[in-house]
């Protein structure tokens, strides 16, 4: 029982991770009826931006947490005017490719700005975990889940309680309607990629003292995150959290009772289940229905 | 203006005779080109970062020196993007240049096992440091290994812990690519002839994200030592501090990647007091002394098995140069091969008849974040 508990622990913790980042999947999703494929590259970009000012600058972590999500709020607006508006009207394929080499322009950047070598950044908390029982619970990870739960709520408060949220829904239900009633469609998409890189960059840095600093850390989340997307429901808010948390936990779980080489296998096991038996995710709707 | 036949005649010889004699000096003027296969973008750009800086100190020294056949080195190099199609990529672009006479290839097993096919149509020799067995045991007489193979590291790491330490319930942590898979099957093997036993065998995949099912699966198998073959410093720093958090405090010896400078950086205080087989030690030798001290006045780095590896394969293919009076490839790789008691950063190479050049290893340890020579053990069979 210590045993599977420890396991559930480490899976909800990695979980909360993929949940953050299959978040920013489906809100851009919903507002433009794309994947972005630099998702990953957000966190990675954060991870290393509070590297630079934490660890090079030596800036008190919350300062050099406030600069790094200021400088994804950029980034991510910089992102929807130079890879999302300019094919906005082209279809779905040019910009998702745009995504693509977006992300790959993101990786190869910022290793020909900071280079090849992964980096260390300290944990949010000064104790590296607490024993509780036989129970080892990583303080990093307490922080990861807290901070993902909080984001949850505070979404489902922005986008249920306020005009903005109403506003970024109508925008993501139908454009055109949306439009015609007044929302600024072009600004909400653009508060749309602003607040995913925000999020994309939460999660790299709750993530990056686990799994330290490297260029390849957010292409190896973003896949199980869009994993987790797919099998939520794309464009399902709750779908993607739910999935995010289900996957940390089956592949940690599957890892310790079947195959550690296989760890990797069950995510996508589980992803091709949905797709043969219920393409629509846990939440998502129809496909027909959506077209 | 008239032109008279005897100047026309000079012109006309002047003409035909420019070419050759600007041809003939350039010739004199070109370098020997050495093409480099090494991980410029990927999750080990920083391993071919230092692999490359050990290349250059050999390449300058050479250079300054005069260089070989009296042309000078350059090196060319290619990105195999940390991937197994990067890797062959890269070499093909590499081996399409004609002016190419040899090349250094990748340090990881699998991406060499992946080039193979192509070193054999190529032709010429290829100078590598990965250390699965079976490379040089493929029946391509091409591939040529600068580090010692994972036989000999399988033997180091169970005499060491079992005749040192005095264990003999292994866990065996090991990625499962080529290199972790070799390393696993030699080291399993060299346990098994001198009576120690594996109570547990941990295959992962790289790039790992959690290795907690890893460490409680060796903290219920009752195992009294970890051996460890990683691919990757990322994984070794991840495993490293979550086995010390889950209170696992067993000795653990591990391949080379358990004691290089990335890891070591990446893991602090969770690998202390690690015991590692490196290739590389600096207080091995004064060869390896004098390398340290050329890497770290160019890079402020310390320098390990990445860097000191491909410092000795340009320092051997120039000696084979010399002494072969031609960068002919079969006169080459015969030169190569017949090198006896050349003094290397990582050692004294002898190589046999498989292409194999170092048969021993040294022991290291982590001391607080210095790693500590402790001893060289050499085979002879």
């Amino acid at each position: 029982m210590d045993f599977f508990l420890q396991l559930l622990f480490t899976g909800v913790g990695i979980g909360a991770v993929y949940a953050l980042v299959a978040l920013g999947f489906v809100l851009i999703f919903r507002a433009t009826n794309v994947v972005n494929f630099a998702q990953g590259e957000f966190s990675m970009v954060a991870a290393y931006l509070m590297v630079v000012f934490a660890v090079d600058l030596g800036l008190p972590y919350w300062v050099a947490f406030l600069i790094s999500i200021a400088g994804m709020a950029l980034l991510g607006a910089a992102f929807n005017l130079l890879v999302y508006y300019p094919l906005r009207n082209r279809g779905f394929l040019p910009v998702l490719i745009s995504t693509i080499g977006a992300s790959i322009f993101l990786g190869n950047t910022t290793l020909a700005l900071y280079g090849p070598q992964p980096q260390v950044l300290a944990g949010w908390l000064d104790t590296p975990g607490f024993q509780l029982g036989p129970i080892y619970l990583d303080s990093q990870y307490l922080v990861i889940v807290t901070v993902t739960l909080a984001l949850v709520l505070f979404q489902y408060w922005l986008f249920e309680h306020t005009l903005l949220g109403k506003k970024l829904q109508a925008t993501s239900q139908d454009k055109e309607m949306a439009a015609l009633l007044g929302v600024p469609v072009a600004l909400m998409i653009m508060f749309t990629f602003v607040y995913s890189a925000v999020l994309g960059g939460i999660a790299g840095i709750l993530v990056a003292p686990v799994l330290f600093v490297s260029i390849q850390m957010g292409s190896a989340i973003a896949l199980k995150a869009f994993a987790a997307t797919i099998i939520g429901g794309f464009g399902d808010v709750a779908g993607a959290i739910i999935g995010g948390f289900a996957i940390g936990i089956v592949e940690t779980l599957g890892a310790a009772y079947i195959s550690v080489p296989f760890k990797d296998a069950f995510a996508f096991v589980v992803l091709i289940a949905f797709l043969a038996l219920r393409p629509q995710g846990i939440f998502g709707e129809r496909v027909a229905e959506k077209a | 203006m008239e032109i008279s036949r005897r100047r026309l005649n000079w012109g006309l010889a002047a003409t035909l005779a420019a070419p050759s004699i600007w041809g003939a000096g350039r010739a004199a003027g070109e370098t020997i080109k050495i093409g480099m296969v090494l991980s410029v973008t990927g999750p080990a750009a920083d391993n071919g970062k230092y692999a490359l800086a050990g290349a250059r100190i050999a390449l300058e020294r050479v250079n300054k020196a005069g260089g070989v056949l009296g042309r000078q080195i350059e090196l060319v190099t290619e990105d195999d993007q940390t991937t197994n199609p990067g890797a062959v990529l890269a070499f093909s672009k590499l081996a399409a240049q004609p002016d190419i006479v040899a090349f250094l290839g990748p340090i990881r097993s699998t991406q060499t096992h992946a080039i193979a096919p192509d070193v054999l149509k190529t032709g010429k020799p290829v100078c590598f440091g990965g250390t699965d067995p079976k490379l040089t045991k493929l029946g391509n007489s091409w591939l040529i290994r600068f580090r010692p193979n994972d036989t000999y590291s399988g033997r180091v790491i169970a005499s060491f812990g079992v005749e040192t330490l005095g264990k003999k319930n292994w866990a065996i942590v090991h990625s499962t690519d080529a290199f972790g898979m070799g390393g696993f099957n030699a080291l399993s093997a060299s346990l098994a002839k001198i009576g120690a036993k594996v109570a547990s065998d941990q295959g992962f995949p790289n790039q790992n994200q959690d290795f907690t099912p890893v460490v409680l699966a060796i903290k219920s198998s009752g195992a009294d030592i970890v051996g460890s073959y990683f691919t990757f410093d990322n994984d070794v720093a991840l495993f490293a501090r979550q086995l010390r958090q889950l209170g696992v405090t067993l000795p653990w010896v591990g391949s080379p990647s358990a004691v290089d400078v990335g890891a070591v950086k990446l893991a602090g205080p969770a690998l202390y007091g690690v015991y590692g087989v490196a290739d590389y030690a600096v207080d091995s030798s004064p060869q390896a002394k004098d390398f340290a001290g050329g890497y770290t006045a160019m890079t402020k780095l310390q320098p390990d098995i990445y860097s000191s590896w491909t410092y000795d394969a340009i320092g051997v293919l120039c000696d084979a140069m010399k002494r072969a009076g031609s960068t002919e490839p079969d006169k080459l790789r015969a030169a190569i091969l017949a090198t006896r008691g050349y003094k290397g950063a990582e050692g004294e190479y002898n190589f046999d008849e498989f292409g194999d050049g170092l048969h021993g290893y040294n022991i290291v340890r982590n001391e607080k974040g210095s790693i500590v020579f402790d001893k060289h053990i050499e085979f002879t069979d």
